[in-house]
């Protein structure tokens, strides 16, 4: 309950401050916007070449990318730690936050929260509808609740990589963060992960299990029924890692060397 | 019986720290192993405050004050030993901990950035879960008497450097802790101001039995808040205890300066002294030369003699020696004999 | 002159400094790489070959553009905006040298670095695990050599460019961001420019993002003839000269601002 009334509380502090910033909030949403449709753009250049990608067609290809921005959407939105180095290790802002009575993590993820990137998940909600309409796909009455379900799996699985790589932090002695680069592993989540061999595709699914915040849990609503038991297991693999990156968070908060040293 | 606030038990803190090889060959096989050495930053220290004292816990850059701080209050972990710190153990109760002490870190802020220092303090106010009451009854004392009544609308980062220590000060009061931190509350700050925090925390310590933990390089500061003083060096403690203790012991010399009329040159000053205890020491810019000696009365007046003998003199002044100098003493000896 | 190989140096040992971000950063590039060739390697199905280029030669293409761009990439801008909003800017136009200049240095410092530990390194892991073809052209080499350097003078000069823009604009997180994502996509990085429509092809030829990647990659995998290729260093060149005057104009006008606000 108690951090439920303090999300609410970082939540108005967070209002007050974007408004004092609104063109911010104007172009970063425009540059979010240009983002997507610079992949759309790739995926609809590459099939003026090809129509099927290993069985999947255009429409299909993009739709997987239209789900794919609604978690990771969620995740912008909440799990905005790209610079945590930086910013709590570096600068020392973790002093600050330790001394302070709420779970650490969760201090920053409220400290840090960026709404507007939400609005990722219209695009990809619109996308979605584009692409499944030419498909025909129809909606029925339990997948929106299913949709829900995946898109916060997804997120998770999302959120669970990024906290165990802003992990390494308490360890080793990067002066600048992995996370950037990880972002450009975490698009081949985006395609069908069998166009990939099978090394890499064990990696998508198990290790680095981006995967499950693309293809598999889109796949449902595509009806590809040999994907459906990796569907069915975006949750889980979601509430795994998630806590397991929490787990990893409280050992390396011991590890921490304070700033400065 | 007087309740104990901290005890610290045999603490200790290893950092491990690289060392580089030189040039771009160096640096290339650092790549592949690394030159590495442990090195204590705290070293094996014990000490106890009670409930209510005011400590200065003072050292050079480096000793090791703020390693210990951030174990104090939970940040770091220990590498060995015990500290409980009103009644828990910083590191493993951290949350239930932490609601019970104030920290205020003099170089880095509490406070929220873009947002109105009161904006702020509401929000401390939710996060240590302080009733309206207990904010009304409290708090209102404070920013009365920090004076920091106008700047509750502005944005933290449009106050000067006075004004937010203020603020910040007050933000670490806001649920009332026990027992507060500080670290170089007043660097950079002016007299006035400074002179305002410690009429405060000297209030607060009185009125609500607060102790408090100060680390400062501006003596003055301790000299006029702390009873006690916790010296550190090189990780371990090497004076603990009163400081006018310290002061008595150690402050017997007297420091004589001398200005003259005509140019005088240090050399043949020290040479006019040889065979004297004294220790010579030239302002060059206002000319002023500072003489160290022992505190006995024949030797002050032999010495003045001999310079009034063979020099005109413009300006004679007779100081005991100041709480400054006693410590630099101390860390040019490396340790402490007292009584 | 002295002063500005000093700081390639420095920047060079502190790359070397941590090596974590190496290490990871060679085993990242790969998985790019690696991830890229199985795209394209499904685009391709039973197709020998798509605008002329064969899948081998895709490979390739794909495999020299990411090691380029470890060449010729930086972070410049993100660099200025933050200097400039802590006010760092003011102190650095006291020193006795140009700022843009050594900005230029270091960046030019970074990729060296990268070019010998990291791009070579995984150049050669790739090579074991891809399909690529490798040519032994010594003359290939030569022009690949001022191409992927007239590239870093490219982007270079478009980072600088981004940076100054944080003196006229509060905040240009936005515009930085949306300036990498186009270069990624302009460039040819991931995407050779003939993969585009015509029309596209036809506007792009006016950008100078293309000498960003496209042109090294293809002349290193020889789709391009000598003449082409040759053309292609020239239109490089020019972009290199073009783009310089912008930067001047807008340095000049962003000094005076930053002289009457006392930074």
């Amino acid at each position: 309950m108690f951090y439920v009334s303090m999300f609410f509380q970082y939540l108005s502090q967070y209002i007050k401050t974007r408004l004092q910033y609104r063109t911010d909030l104007f172009v970063e949403f425009f540059s979010d916007l240009l983002s997507q449709a610079i992949n759309l753009i790739f995926i609809l250049v590459v099939f003026g070449h090809t129509d099927l990608l290993s069985g999947w067609s255009r429409d299909e290809i993009i739709f997987i990318y239209g789900f794919f921005l609604v978690p990771f959407a969620v995740f912008s939105a909440f799990f905005n730690i790209w610079d945590f180095n930086e910013r709590y290790i570096v600068k020392g802002e973790l002093d600050r936050i330790l001394t302070r009575p709420i779970h650490s993590l969760f201090q920053i993820i409220l400290e840090r929260l960026e709404l507007e990137s939400l609005l990722g998940g219209i695009t990809g909600i619109a996308v979605m509808l584009y692409a499944g309409s030419r498909l025909g796909l129809t909606i029925e009455w339990y997948e929106p609740i299913l949709f829900i379900v995946f898109v916060i799996g997804g997120a998770l699985v999302y959120g669970g990589i990024f906290i165990m790589l802003a992990c390494i932090s308490f360890w080793a002695d990067a002066r600048t963060s992995l996370m950037p680069m990880m972002y450009n592993i975490s698009n081949y989540g985006r395609y069908p992960v069998n166009i990939y061999n099978k090394l890499i595709r064990f990696v998508l699914t198990w290790i680095l299990p981006f995967a499950f915040a693309g293809v598999y849990p889109a796949a449902f609503f595509l009806e590809k029924k040999e994907w459906y038991w990796y569907s069915f297991l975006t949750p889980l693999i979601g509430i795994i890692f998630f806590v397991l990156s929490v787990m990893l968070w409280n050992q390396g908060v011991k590890k921490y060397r304070g700033a400065g040293n | 019986m007087t309740q104990r606030a901290i005890e610290v038990d045999t603490l200790r803190k290893e950092f491990k720290s690289y060392s580089s090889r030189s040039g771009l060959a160096g640096a290339f096989r650092d790549l592949f192993t690394r030159n590495y050495k442990v090195v204590p930053a705290v070293n094996d220290i014990s000490f106890t405050v009670n409930q209510g004292e005011m400590v200065g816990y003072i050292g050079e850059n480096g000793a090791g004050k703020s390693t210990t701080i951030k174990m104090l209050t939970g940040i770091l972990t220990p590498t060995s030993g015990k500290i409980i710190v009103n009644g828990m153990n910083p590191h493993k109760q951290r949350e239930q901990f932490v609601q019970t002490i104030g920290v205020v870190f003099g170089q880095r802020s509490q406070l929220w950035w873009d947002i109105a220092v009161q904006e702020s303090f509401r929000l401390l106010k939710k996060v240590y879960k302080v009733t309206d009451e207990q904010y009304d009854d409290h708090m209102n004392h404070v920013i009365k008497t920090l004076d920091i009544e106008p700047l509750l609308d502005k944005p933290v980062r449009k106050l000067s450097l006075g004004q937010r220590m203020r603020c910040e000060l007050a933000a670490a009061l806001i649920h009332n802790p026990p027992l507060l931190f500080l670290d170089e509350p007043t660097i950079g700050l002016d007299v006035l101001v400074k002179l305002k925090i410690r009429e405060f925390l000297k209030e607060i310590n009185e009125k609500y039995n607060t102790t408090i933990l100060l680390t400062t390089h501006n003596l003055t500061d301790i000299e006029a808040l702390c009873d006690r003083v916790i010296m550190l060096d090189e990780g371990s403690i090497i004076y603990d205890g009163a400081l006018k203790h310290l002061k008595e012991n150690l402050g017997d010399g007297k420091e004589l300066q001398f200005q003259f009329l005509e140019k005088v040159d240090l050399q043949a000053v020290k040479a006019l002294t040889t065979g004297m205890p004294v220790k010579w020491a030239l302002d060059e810019k206002e000319h002023i030369f500072t003489a160290n000696v022992e505190d006995h009365d024949e030797l002050v007046s032999m010495l003045i003699a001999k310079i009034v003998a063979n020099y005109k003199i413009k300006d004679i002044k007779i100081n005991e020696t100041s709480t400054e100098e006693i410590i630099r003493n101390i860390y040019e000896k490396g340790a402490v004999e007292v009584g | 002159m002295d002063k500005y190989l000093e700081m390639i140096r420095i920047r060079f040992l502190m790359m070397l400094a941590y090596r974590t971000n190496y290490y990871t950063g060679i085993l990242i590039y790969s998985i790019n790489i690696g991830a890229y060739y199985f795209l394209w390697k499904a685009i391709y199905g039973a197709k020998t070959d798509i605008q002329g280029l064969s899948i081998a030669q895709m490979t390739t293409y794909v495999a020299i553009s990411w090691m380029a761009r470890a060449f010729y990439f930086n972070n410049l801008d993100r660099e200025m905006a933050m200097e400039i909003k802590e006010g760092k800017v003011a102190v650095e136009l006291i020193r006795p040298y140009n700022y843009l200049g050594m900005k230029t240095m270091q960046a030019f410092g970074e990729g060296i670095f990268r070019l010998f530990f990291f791009s070579l390194p995984g150049l050669i892991i790739v090579y074991f695990v891809f399909p690529i073809q490798f040519t032994w052209d010594l003359g290939v080499w030569g022009l690949f050599a001022i191409s992927i350097l007239l590239s870093f003078f490219i982007n270079t000069e478009l980072n600088l460019l981004t940076g100054i823009t944080t003196f006229f604009l509060y905040n240009n997180t936005g515009l930085i961001r949306a300036k990498r994502v186009v270069i990624d996509l302009f460039s040819g990085l991931i995407l050779p420019m003939s993969f585009f429509p015509g029309w596209a092809q036809e506007i792009m030829k006016f950008l100078p993002f293309q000498g960003i990647s496209y042109i090294p990659s293809m002349i290193y995998t020889e789709g391009f003839t000598h003449q082409q290729a040759i053309a292609a260093l020239g239109q490089q060149f020019l972009w290199v000269v073009i783009l310089y005057l912008p930067i001047l104009w807008l340095w000049s006008i962003a000094k005076k601002q930053l002289v009457i606000q006392g930074g």
